[in-house]
């Protein structure tokens, strides 16, 4: 019976991970997937997951681990969407075009209310092209930045090289570039780190990551007739905006100050290691070694709060 | 038996680590005394060689006194900026380092809180400077608490900086994290005013200790090996800290239960009137600082009304290791990644200025 039971639990998926093409107004092809246990799923509404420019699904899910697994396991119907320009998507040549995306998937799911979380730089695009998006319900910010600073000497060496992973993934010195902008003073489970700059991000275009850039340098990027800062200023959706002490490509200091400008709807939860065994960086917000045991359960609570 | 041969020579080693070094002999040391009763401990060191600018007034931060910006001769940012030409004086503030300790009989008495630093400690060390150097207006560095003291001063219209750097000065603490629960719920109830907390005492009681440990609290929360050395640490803890006066601790627990910046009455709004400061001020921040988060230093920058220069301290900026909250006074590299920058900021600050 043991043994039955055994090979049950082994053929069984603990996961059903389905995927599908949406495509946009402009014709560009995304890439969507879809976590569901088997057996019935939560009455809570759907949770997306959009991963940071240069991310794929990967940052949600690397080899069996991360957020869209976590949060599946616990009955809540998971979505990984990658933008134009993310992981199998077609070619992202503009911010604007990157934060517009979202519609289409919402579309695309046809849900009434949606949970989102986004992540760093892809975050601030995403939420101020889609602020007034109904559809969203309450999202989870992770080292999403609001004003934009001068970027330090390594990140600007990136981006102006086109925002080129890639080029990080070949070589001892890229690799060191890599931990001090995305995975500083970090643990992870051996190997995801390298891994995942191998097999986990794509280049940024050229156009995005020139974009990026004076974004940085200049404080603000303007979307339509106003700018990022003006529409996360006014913000009214129930935010936790969570912030990592380590994080060298969004700093805790670019993200934090949200909290001031939005008028009550954004809680901040920082971290350093006195406190937890993390500091947290870019990365490891997601796929460290203890981003499952603090970070995650942050996320699911936040989501299941009442109004 | 050898085990605790080997904890007693561990012990041993970790005391030599804890010898005071005393200040070079050409230290001059000076007791201007406030208007409100207390003498200070101030110590000038001379311009080595030709002057090159202002002198310039180190402040330490809570719980710390002079010895903070000079330790020794390979860690004093004191002796740093008087090798560069600039005449440098380290001060204690009240019932710190050698300044005058309380003494209901002779009219110093307890509570002592934050406002007394910068409305009687900081005004009497700079005129003193001023009087004694001769300079119109001198430059200022403060660490931690430090800085707030000069953030207080100029806001409320003080007179006599030329030009600021602050190293790792917060002016709120509140940015969620686990560690403020804890100080808000307790904080009130272990804090009182009329206390003069007995942390010198227990830095040199838990000193030799303070090397035993890899990644201890007191790593996570202060320095950096990758930028102090934990003997320079030890020798730091052992000579460098001070009681805490309980009213000043209780006026900065504002910054975390209220994120208000702001004077004991709760009357001057500190963060709101920094608006109002027009003197160049550099702000120094320390990318794995656990005591004041990067956030925090970044909230008094933007708070800035006057010319200023954000400078954050990390590998990706250039800096050898990254920085915790002591590393900026007493790091191995300090004088090339920190002071030396505060230097240039002031050069560059002393040309005349026209407003």
């Amino acid at each position: 019976v043991i043994a039955f039971l055994s090979l049950i639990i082994a053929v069984v998926p603990e996961f059903t991970v389905s995927y599908r093409r949406v495509e946009t107004r402009d014709h560009v092809a995304l890439a969507l997937y879809r976590y569901q246990r088997p057996g019935g799923t939560s009455e809570r509404p759907p949770v997306l997951l959009i991963p940071e420019l240069g991310f794929s699904r990967a940052a949600y899910d690397f080899e069996g681990r991360g957020l869209a697994r976590w949060l599946a396991a616990r009955g809540l119907t998971v979505y990984v969407a990658e933008l134009r320009g993310q992981g199998k998507s077609g070619p992202g040549l503009s911010l604007e075009a990157f934060g517009a995306d979202l519609r289409d998937v919402l579309d695309a799911l046809k849900v009434e209310t949606i949970d989102l979380v986004v992540h760093g730089w892809a975050g601030s695009v995403v939420l101020a092209s889609n602020a007034a998006e109904p559809r969203i319900r309450r999202v989870v910010a992770l080292n999403t930045p609001l004003f934009a600073e001068p970027p330090s000497v390594l990140a600007e060496a990136f981006l102006e090289d086109g925002g080129r992973f890639s080029s990080l993934a070949g070589s001892p010195q890229g690799a060191q570039i890599f931990e001090l902008l995305f995975s500083m003073f970090s643990k992870f489970p051996r190997g995801t780190d390298r891994g995942f700059l191998s097999t986990g991000t794509r280049d940024l275009s050229r156009p995005v990551a020139a974009q990026l850039l004076a974004w940085m340098r200049q404080g603000d990027l303007p979307l339509g007739n106003d700018s990022v800062v003006a529409r996360l200023t006014d913000w009214t959706k129930p935010t936790l905006l969570l912030a990592g002490l380590a994080d060298g490509f969004a700093s805790p200091e670019q993200c934090a100050v949200w909290r001031e400008l939005a008028h009550g709807s954004v809680r901040l939860r920082t971290f350093s290691r006195v406190e937890t065994q993390e500091d947290f960086s870019h990365l490891s917000m997601l796929l460290g070694t203890h981003a499952p045991g603090i970070v995650f359960p942050l996320v699911y609570d936040f989501f299941g709060e009442e109004p | 038996m050898k085990s605790l041969v080997l904890v007693f020579l561990v012990l041993l080693g970790g005391c030599a680590n804890l010898r005071v070094v005393p200040l070079p002999r050409d230290a001059e040391r000076y007791r201007p005394r406030t208007g409100d009763g207390w003498e200070l401990s101030l110590v000038r060191y001379r311009a080595v060689g030709p002057v090159t600018g202002r002198p310039v007034l180190l402040c330490h931060g809570i719980s710390a006194n002079e010895r903070n910006m000079d330790l020794d001769e390979n860690h004093s940012m004191a002796r740093w900026f008087a090798s560069k030409g600039r005449e440098a004086w380290t001060m204690s503030v009240r019932a710190t380092g050698d300044s005058d300790r309380p003494d209901p009989s002779k009219g110093r008495t307890l509570p002592i809180r934050f406002d007394q630093y910068w409305q009687h400690d900081l005004p009497t060390a700079i005129e003193h400077v001023r009087k004694v150097s001769g300079a119109d207006s001198i430059d200022f560095v403060g660490h931690s608490m430090g800085g707030m003291m000069a953030y207080a001063y100029l806001s409320q219209g003080g007179q006599g900086l030329h030009a600021v750097a602050t190293l790792g000065s917060p002016t709120r603490l509140d940015w969620g994290t686990g560690l403020e629960k804890f100080i808000r719920t307790l904080g009130p109830k272990l804090v009182s005013d009329d206390v003069l907390f007995p942390s010198e005492f227990g830095a040199q009681l838990t000193a030799p200790f303070q090397t035993l440990f890899d990644d201890g609290p007191f790593e996570r929360f202060f320095y950096n090996p990758q930028s102090t050395l934990p003997e320079t640490w030890q020798r730091f803890i052992a000579v460098g800290s001070s009681d805490t006066a309980g009213g000043v601790a209780r006026q900065l627990l504002t910054l975390v239960e209220t994120g208000r910046f702001a004077s004991a009455d709760g009357l001057l709004d500190f963060r709101a009137d920094m608006a109002r400061i027009r003197t160049p001020v550099l702000v120094v921040a320390a990318k794995l600082d656990r005591v004041a988060l990067t956030p925090s230093v970044k909230d008094g920058y933007r708070a800035l009304g006057g010319p200023k220069r954000w400078l954050l301290i990390t590998r990706a900026n250039g800096a050898l290791g990254e920085y915790g909250h002591m590393d900026l006074i007493i790091g191995e590299r300090a004088p090339d990644e920190v002071f030396r920058p505060v230097l240039d900021f002031f050069t560059q600050h002393e040309l005349p200025r026209t407003h």
